[in-house]
């Protein structure tokens, strides 16, 4: 596991007399009350010591790393008195403004130092001790893999008036003794790591109606594992700017200043102004977008007074509204203005915090404009969304139904979008056994989806609404007694519906579902529930289920073979008729069997042809009717009528 | 990823090739170079549809001479008139890959670069020996990208002129993903064309996985085929390759998953059955394909229904989103966008591994709050400029003119400035801010509230006062007679 030096700084405050001096620049107090009453004395104007200007920028960098990076940046303050206190730990409760503002009023009494011996040595030892202990990060490394090497650097800043070019080279000196020392004790006692790599920045402050007696250095290695730089500013207007200067640099930012935002006017709310805001975030924000030559993209930039670093200036762009749109992103940033409390950031911050995105517009060198980022809040946290510009790689896609299955028009599109909302994810609680939440979350789609018809026409089941309540219930892991009930009343509901020869709603289109007779469409759809059921059988609820569907369907398939007896009667009859007919069979002898009552006849009409039938057995069939024609009519005393004829003939 | 084919068209890439079958005239490198990009541009063609391609020359100046398109028709009939020039130097083709690729798809865009020469090293000043020496070279290029040189000669040649290691040391130097190729000796069109079939075939493998839904699946592609993640964090080196089977964990809607940054987009294509027992019409083949129903299209149909993205899982610890997407309104697709590998990427979904099943009909739990605030959601005191003290003061003083109904908030704002000057120990602000509150006391007209002037009085003595210099000891208000209850 390695760890970027940006992971642990610890700052030096230094408390000495000289830092209790003021800082020279004032600020005026009497405007506050101006305008109320004429004639008053006026206010003194307040300066602030030269210590409380370095432990607000120390504050003021604090609040731009925790805004940006919530975790693994870590920040130690140390104040240098009479001895060193540490404000604060490494833990993550530690790290946040509103404690450290705590633990800084806690301590600010106790560290005056009032001796004329002062040295900054025992604040330097404070924090290479600091460095040396593990954060809970490295803790935890280290618990997981006592063999793994854990490279551990760190950063500390010393603010301190220094006197000359010397003590800041001595400072150095003493410094890196000191950390070779650090690193000699540190190898064999346990709970003290190794510092692998640091870099010490002194900030020599000095009160602004000062000359400065020393010369900044720029950053330089002092020895293979130490690196130093020197910085100068004037306490009370350039210390706070500088230290925007060095956050910037040690954290890898950037700064986007938001331009042409409207907002109303505090005096007459009709009126309305644009206003810039200035926000900082990580360079990566512009990863995508400013790369190629610097010259490409200067026209953007802007430095503002004071600073040393540039500013990105983007246009915001009135919100659309919708805000359920998924936006090419490229990567998100945590942001946070540079001032907080100004009333324009505020009104940015607030706008953003309630729910709204903000577009933000690019000028392109060439003249025109592209959206290329987005801010947006997400549970507290502003980002800002770098989104894709340019030409993309996934230009003209095909369309969905171009593909395979694309001209399928029966897809159950509405059930599997009840699934969809069916089957949303949540933040859950690990259960009790270890498994993680999303395992659960798994194992209730697979439960949903394991008997899932794509389309209406490949089942009956899905074509029949009345049975969404049964579907629905089935695939819960397990089922209540009133749930079982449930089930039964949509499987009995089933029955009646068949009992009654209620048509079921025949599919549209395939190919199968027309012309199909009825009887066959139950029989399929019984046997699609019962596979439905058995596929989810899972719990004893389940098995009730199942054992209700079996039953129900055993009742209808009874009356079925009774109907298939028959008709294998009647196809036997049929095909059994020519073979009584041959010469050489004997009469038959139950005939009015082959002509079996069809069912519309009355009983009289019954009775008459069994009558028939028995005297037919009883006495001989008149000769003539056995080789009558049809229907066995035979004209009587037919030579009678000939004979007649004839005489009349001669 | 797009590719950029550069091709040598200096004067040696004009010399016969021999070939021992003498029967036919030999070819040229040139002639067998074209011939290799032709497979290449079909194989891509036929594999990867959606693939773009480009195609520059170059000798000691570099021309476009088709930027990225689909039609690689167009590219080929590029390649049937081509005129000799002078001699090959390497930096122009580069400088020419570097214009294309930064003209259409800027530097966020992989590309796949693909540099065919003879293997000879250019002369002078500007051999490639020189710009390696000089570090002339414009490598690494502003995009990410693969580079491969294929360099069409004789090996035990290329080698004794020591032109494979020269190109290597420019893969390396472009990132090192990529490789010096050769043909099997001897030089012929059999093998430059397995030498580019070959490239191909690694360079230009489609992805092929199956899109799991619980018991519902898919054959899927995805386009373009996902590239292995490799790249050092903060805290860790990661590399990840995108795994066969995507598995669909449960579904989130659009709006709370809300724009997340993406690694690598991708279009989930179903991939065409295959069974190879009915070689029938492969019109007929399609048309039947088309006809069959398809997870994917139900997949798309329902996450477009219910406006949701279908959370998958697409190897160890790696996530991505499945959703509807187009690019214009009619065309919609569905499309994979994989996050960056890690379960805790999304601060506002929190750790994938915690989502579990939601209960049908809750309110949405996302996006998931801060368990602290940052400083720019509460009141956070800065006062580095005059105009953050000022407000700060003017907070107080709003709300000490209009005692003794906003007695609360006075004292509030009384006790945040109060802290805030204990913690940077800046006491000065506490005596200034009495005299103010004195100062108010004096201007109070006739007919105020008798109880205003005790509590100003009242807070200005106490704002003096050792005791509440520390910090535990907020400054309470005055109980008098005169309020609200008494």
């Amino acid at each position: 596991m390695s760890y970027p030096l940006s992971h642990k700084t610890v700052f030096v405050l230094d408390c000495s007399p000289a830092m209790e001096r003021p800082c020279g620049h004032q600020f005026e107090m009497d405007s506050l009350s101006k305008g109320r009453s004429s004639g008053l004395i006026p206010l003194a104007p307040v300066t602030k010591t030269m210590w409380t200007c370095a432990v607000e920028a120390a504050v003021e960098y604090c609040r731009i790393v925790w805004d940006i990076y919530p975790s693994a940046r870590l920040i130690r303050l140390i104040a240098n008195g009479a001895q060193a206190v540490s404000v604060n730990d490494w833990t993550a409760a530690d790290q946040h403004l509103t404690t450290l503002m705590q633990q800084l009023a806690g301590v600010m009494g106790g560290v005056r130092s009032a001796g004329s011996q002062h040295s900054l040595h025992a604040g330097l030892a404070a924090a290479l001790h600091a460095l040396g202990e593990p954060s809970e990060a490295q803790r935890a490394d280290r618990a997981a893999d006592a063999a793994a090497k854990v490279m551990n650097r760190g950063r500390v800043v010393v603010v301190s008036q220094l006197a000359d070019d010397g003590q800041a080279r001595r400072l150095r000196e003493w410094f890196a003794d000191a950390l070779l020392q650090h690193n000699r004790t540190a190898d064999g006692a346990a709970g003290r790591l190794t510092v692998h790599s640091c870099e010490l920045v002194l900030v020599s402050v000095h009160p602004d109606t000062a000359e400065c007696p020393v010369t900044p250095r720029p950053p330089a290695p002092l020895s293979a594992i130490l690196s130093g730089s020197v910085v100068t500013a004037k306490a009370g207007t350039q210390l706070a700017p500088m230290m925007m200067n060095l956050v910037l640099s040690h954290y890898e930012l950037a700064s986007t200043t938001v331009t042409g935002i409207p907002m109303k006017e505090e005096q007459n709310s009709g009126s309305s102004a644009n206003y810039d805001v200035e926000l900082l975030h990580p360079a990566k924000a512009y990863e995508s977008i400013l790369q190629g030559s610097p010259a490409d993209h200067a026209h953007l930039r802007t430095r503002r007074d004071g600073c040393e670093y540039e500013t990105i200036t983007l246009k915001w762009c009135t919100p659309r509204t919708s805000s359920a749109e998924l936006h090419q992103c490229t990567s998100a940033s945590r942001v946070t203005p540079v001032d907080v409390n100004s009333r324009p950031s505020s009104c940015l911050t607030n706008f953003l915090l309630s729910g709204r995105a903000v577009m933000l517009e690019m000028p392109r060198r060439s003249g025109g404009k592209f959206v290329s980022h987005m801010l947006a809040a997400h549970g507290g946290e502003i980002f800002m969304h770098a989104l894709g510009s340019g030409r993309s790689v996934l230009e003209d896609p095909p369309s969905v139904s171009e593909g395979a299955g694309g001209r399928v028009t029966d897809y159950r599109i509405t059930e599997f979008g009840r699934l969809v909302s069916d089957n949303r994810l949540a933040p859950g609680e690990a259960s009790e056994e270890g498994g993680v939440p999303l395992h659960a979350a798994l194992e209730r789609l697979a439960r949903h989806t394991r008997v899932w018809p794509m389309t209406l026409s490949e089942s009956c089941l899905a074509a029949l609404p009345s049975l969404d309540s049964l579907t629905a219930l089935l695939v819960k892991d397990s089922l209540s007694t009133d749930e079982v009930l449930e089930c039964k009343k949509a499987v009995y509901n089933l029955v009646s519906m068949e009992a009654r020869h209620e048509p079921l709603p025949v599919t549209t289109s395939g190919a199968r579902g027309r012309g199909v007779k009825r009887e066959e469409q139950y029989r399929a759809l019984w046997s699609e529930l019962e596979a439905l059921v058995r596929a989810h059988c899972r719990s004893d609820g389940h098995q009730a289920a199942l054992e209700c569907v079996l039953e129900c369907r055993s009742q209808g398939r009874a009356a079925e073979e009774r109907l298939g007896l028959d008709q294998a009667m009647e196809e036997l009859d049929r095909c059994g008729a020519p073979v009584q007919d041959s010469p050489l069979s004997p009469p038959p002898t139950k005939r009015w069997r082959r002509d079996r009552p069809p069912a519309q006849l009355s009983l009289l009409e019954m009775w008459n042809q069994r009558v028939d039938a028995d005297n037919a057995l009883k006495r001989l069939e008149f000769s003539g009717r056995l080789n009558g024609g049809d229907n066995n009519i035979v004209k009587l005393y037919a030579r009678l009528d000939k004979d007649k004829g004839d005489e009349v003939k001669k | 990823m797009p590719t950029v084919l550069a091709l040598d068209v200096s004067l040696s890439m004009s010399r016969p090739v021999f070939q021992q079958d003498r029967s036919e005239e030999p070819p040229t490198v040139r002639q067998l170079a074209i011939k290799g990009i032709h497979a290449l541009l079909n194989h891509i063609h036929h594999n990867c549809k959606l693939e773009f391609a480009a195609l520059a020359v170059y000798s000691s100046m570099y021309e476009i001479l088709g930027s990225f398109t689909r039609d690689f028709d167009q590219l080929k009939s590029r390649l049937a008139s081509l005129a000799e020039y002078d001699k090959s130097c390497v930096e122009t083709a580069l400088l020419g890959v570097k214009a294309v690729v930064a003209e259409e798809w800027g530097s966020g865009t992989a590309c796949q670069v693909i540099i065919i020469s003879d293997g000879s090293l250019g002369v002078g000043d500007s051999s490639l020996r020189q710009l390696v020496a000089g570090s002339r070279l414009h490598l690494p290029f502003s995009f990410p990208c693969r580079l491969d040189v294929v360099l069409l000669g004789e090996r035990a040649e290329l080698e004794r002129r020591g032109a494979p290691a020269a190109f290597q040391r420019l893969v390396e130097l472009s990132g090192g993903e990529g490789a010096v190729h050769t043909p099997e000796p001897p030089l012929s069109a059999k093998s430059t064309l397995a030498l580019f079939r070959r490239l191909a075939e690694t360079n230009y493998a489609p992805f092929s996985g199956v899109l799991h839904c619980g018991g519902l699946s898919s054959r899927v592609t995805l386009c373009p085929p996902p590239q292995t993640y490799n790249r050092t964090r903060d805290f860790e080196a990661v590399k990840r390759t995108v795994s066969p089977e995507l598995r669909i964990c449960g579904f989130l809607s659009v709006a709370d998953v809300a724009s997340p940054p993406a690694f690598s987009r991708h279009l989930v294509l179903p991939a065409p059955s295959e069974s190879g027992d009915a070689p029938g019409e492969p019109c007929s083949e399609e048309d039947e394909n088309a006809r069959t129903a398809c997870f994917c299209v139900l997949l798309h149909g329902g996450l477009k229904r219910e406006n949701a993205a279908a959370l998958v899982n697409v190897g160890e610890d790696w996530y991505g989103i499945v959703y509807s997407w187009a690019d214009n309104k009619k065309k919609a697709n569905l499309m994979l966008s994989l996050f960056e590998p890690g379960t805790n990427v999304l601060p506002w979904l929190g750790d994938f591994t915690n989502l579990g099943p939601a209960v049908p009909g809750a309110p949405s739990p996302f996006p998931i709050k801060v368990s602290r605030k940052r400083s720019y959601q509460q009141t956070c005191v800065t006062w580095t400029r005059q105009s953050g003290l000022h407000s700060d003061v003017q907070k107080v003083l709003r709300h000490a003119r209009k005692l003794p109904d906003k007695t609360q908030n006075f004292y509030k704002e009384l006790n945040r400035l109060r802290s805030a000057a204990l913690s940077f120990g800046f006491y000065q602000v506490l005596e200034s801010v009495a005299v103010i509150l004195e100062r108010e006391c004096t201007l109070l007209p006739g007919n105020a509230h008798p109880d205003c002037a005790l509590q100003l009085t009242h807070a200005a003595t106490a704002l003096r006062h050792p005791e509440h210099r520390q910090p535990g000891k907020p400054i309470q208000p005055l109980s008098t007679r005169f309020q609200q209850g008494s």
